[in-house]
């Protein structure tokens, strides 16, 4: 009987929202014989997953202000239940998915997965190494500790040595002359909102490529 | 790329298919078995390496090293060395705009760049070569990071700094020149020119990472800074006792409640009020003094403390002192358990002290708040075992076994008068110290000023032991 139900539910939101074409486009896709070195993609995008959970957690608590965010990380990793573990995994995930991605990007050079038809994957891609790079730079001031205050001072110094632009850039990024208040929310601004928002965006996008021209083929001597 | 070609790719790729796996189960299961393996390590990184604590902020702190994270560091070093180049190193823009962005480009049009039609990598030796000593190239530079560029007095760069320049520069941009350029000589050369670039890759990869090992080996090690951060309330609770015993108890006194300011230099007989009253701790918030602490309040004869404003305290000590104050004298608080008073240990009978144990924190709280550099103490320093040995302007203050040292003398109260015509005054100034401390000094002195303990317990009489 509960089979029957179960038939009848699934048909009727079948009809509705073409779940079938869905498991066939997304998920019963044929695919060449895999590689574990094929794994660090989506090892990727598992991090970014964890990254922006564990992520949402700490905003809960965290306060975008000089005066109050060294205060608050305190807060969460000795107040807070199991803070200091979801602030744990969000410092190292980071660490981790930098690496992950540059790994995933030698291995899709090592393979030559980049060429005909896949070049606009390896663009985004280049894109997505990037932003995660962004990320980690945005998310180091975040602290407001003397690791990230001198570290920003410096990193947003080599930023505004842009000929040309150069101090334009530079009042960009701190909204000053030095760090101050500005900075912190535009940087926590950045990773918390805008970095992320261009990440889930261009991880869609590569995705889709990927489910269209399906992962690359491990190439042999003919290749 | 010709139709033909994309033809044939696309009849391969389906060929690939069919002999395949399906995306579900089988790709996604070791996707999911490589995910939950860097979960794992993700909770056993955050649970038993954690995140090492920082000090707070502080701007005024320009001494403080920076350090980026560990992915930028290569970059660093990559900017530390070009700008020791003679010449060109002075244009810091080639390096920092520049170099960084020609690589981005170059990285973001490979597939437009790259028109070599194979994939394999026996056919893609200049990619593969190119790529690899890009690589190693990060990898030697993030290695010699810690160690600083250096140049010796006459402004020659180090043995050291000639090394970092060779496997972090020299020989990662030699080796890509020469990959390159074999490339043109491809043609003519074929297989040979091929097995030339590997060779080259190879030796220089080598060489960079052997460059890199032998510079992080030789290089002196790093001096470890000794800042420290508290984490929980009873630790900032602990660093604040000692930190106000060095800066306030001059005026203020141990326990805060002086109202009245004695022998203190210019400050004499200042009245004040008492900073452990109910009506300080109400109406003051941590704030509030905090921002005492820091831009001082000259016109009642408080000076600053803050580094920004000329004294010597950074954001985190300041806090660290406002808690202290905090959970000793406002009555709403209840100090948490695990903040520790640093004590001065009990002397057992016969014990000799040392400096190690009884002396360094007897003196920290009660005498370095005015013998340490920039105080009015006639050049007498107490925060070394060397220093206290003196001598000071009024020549040696401490002489082993005598208990008519200048030192006991003014401990024990008695006022003398310098060579100079100075008085000078009992010590410490405000009060002087328990008996039991006093005693502990001159035993200290007669028994010719032990530093460790060790060598203080070859001094003491043997602790009887009991018979059975």
């Amino acid at each position: 009987m509960w089979k029957k139900i179960w038939t009848k539910l699934f048909t009727w939101f079948d009809e509705r929202l073409g779940l079938n074409d869905l498991y066939k486009a997304t998920l019963d896709r044929p695919e060449p014989r895999g590689n574990w070195w094929n794994t660090l993609g989506s090892a990727s995008l598992f991090l970014f997953v964890m990254q922006g959970l564990t992520g949402i957690f700490l905003t809960v608590y965290y306060t975008p202000s000089p005066d109050h965010a060294y205060d608050s990380i305190q807060y969460i990793m000795t107040g807070v239940q199991f803070g200091w573990l979801i602030r744990g995994i969000h410092h190292w995930g980071a660490s981790l998915m930098v690496m992950v991605v540059f790994i995933h990007m030698l291995r899709v050079f090592a393979t030559a997965s980049y060429k005909y038809p896949r070049e606009l994957t390896w663009l985004i891609g280049v894109g997505l190494l990037l932003l995660t790079l962004g990320m980690g730079f945005t998310g180091y001031l975040l602290p407001w500790n003397q690791k990230a205050y001198w570290a920003t001072t410096v990193g947003t110094a080599i930023a505004g040595s842009v000929p040309w632009a150069g101090e334009f850039i530079l009042k960009a990024l701190r909204g000053g002359t030095d760090l101050n208040a500005l900075t912190l929310s535009r940087f926590f601004s950045a990773h918390i909102w805008i970095l992320p928002l261009l990440l889930t965006g261009l991880i869609g996008v590569h995705i889709f490529l990927i489910i269209k021209h399906g992962e690359s083929a491990f190439p042999d001597k003919e290749d | 790329m010709k139709e033909e070609q994309k033809k044939t790719l696309h009849e391969k790729y389906q060929r690939a298919l069919q002999k395949g796996e399906r995306f579900w189960p089988d790709s996604i299961y070791k996707d999911l078995v490589v995910s939950f393996g860097i979960f794992i390590v993700l909770i056993l990184l955050a649970a038993f390496v954690g995140i090492p604590s920082e000090p707070k902020a502080d701007p005024s702190d320009s001494a403080y090293v920076p350090k980026p994270e560990w992915y930028f560091l290569f970059l660093f070093k990559f900017l530390a060395l070009y700008g020791q180049i003679p010449g060109i190193g002075k244009i810091e823009w080639i390096a920092t705009a520049l170099i960084p962005g020609l690589a981005l480009l170059l990285l973001l049009v490979l597939p437009l760049v790259d028109r070599n039609p194979y994939r394999h990598y026996t056919r893609r030796t200049l990619a593969l070569t190119v790529m690899g000593v890009f690589v190693v190239g990060i990898i030697a530079l993030t290695m010699i990071a810690g160690v600083p560029t250096a140049t010796d007095e006459i402004g020659r760069m180090t043995l050291s700094t000639w090394l970092q320049f060779l496997s972090g520069l020299i020989l990662p941009g030699l080796a890509i020149l020469l990959l390159l350029g074999l490339t043109l000589l491809a043609r003519k050369w074929g297989a040979a020119a091929r097995r030339a670039q590997v060779w080259i890759a190879s030796a220089a990869s080598v060489g960079m990472l052997g460059l890199g090992l032998v510079v992080m080996l030789t290089a002196p090690p790093a001096a470890v800074s000794e800042v420290e951060v508290a984490d929980t309330i009873g630790e900032k609770f602990t660093l604040g006792a000692d930190l106000y015993s060095i800066y306030c108890t001059e005026c203020h006194g141990e326990d805060g409640k002086v109202t009245v300011i004695t022998g203190v230099e210019g400050l004499e007989g200042r009245a004040i009020n008492a900073i452990n009253s109910t009506d300080i701790m109400y109406t003051l918030t941590d704030e509030t003094l905090a921002n005492i602490i820091n831009y001082g309040q000259p016109d009642l004869g408080m000076t600053p403390f803050g580094r920004t404003y000329g004294g010597e305290l950074g954001p985190s000590e300041i806090d660290y002192i406002v808690t202290f104050m905090r959970y000793s004298w406002d009555d709403r608080t209840e100090l948490p358990s695990d903040a520790v008073l640093s004590s001065i240990p009990e002397l057992l009978p016969g014990e000799v002290p040392s400096y190690e144990v009884h002396i360094s924190a007897l003196v920290k709280r009660y005498c370095i708040s005015c013998h340490r550099p920039g105080k009015d103490n006639r050049n007498y320093l107490m925060t070394t075992y060397e220093e206290i040995l003196g001598p000071s302007d009024d020549g040696p203050v401490i002489v082993a076994g005598d208990p008519n040292s200048l030192f006991l003398v003014l401990v024990n109260g008695q006022e003398q008068t310098a060579e100079d015509g100075t008085a000078l005054r009992a010590m410490p100034t405000n009060k002087l110290l328990e008996q039991k401390y006093i005693d502990m000094l001159t035993l200290w002195v007669l028994n010719g000023m032990p530093n460790a303990a060790a060598e203080a317990q070859a001094l003491s009489a043997p602790t009887p032991t009991p018979s059975p």
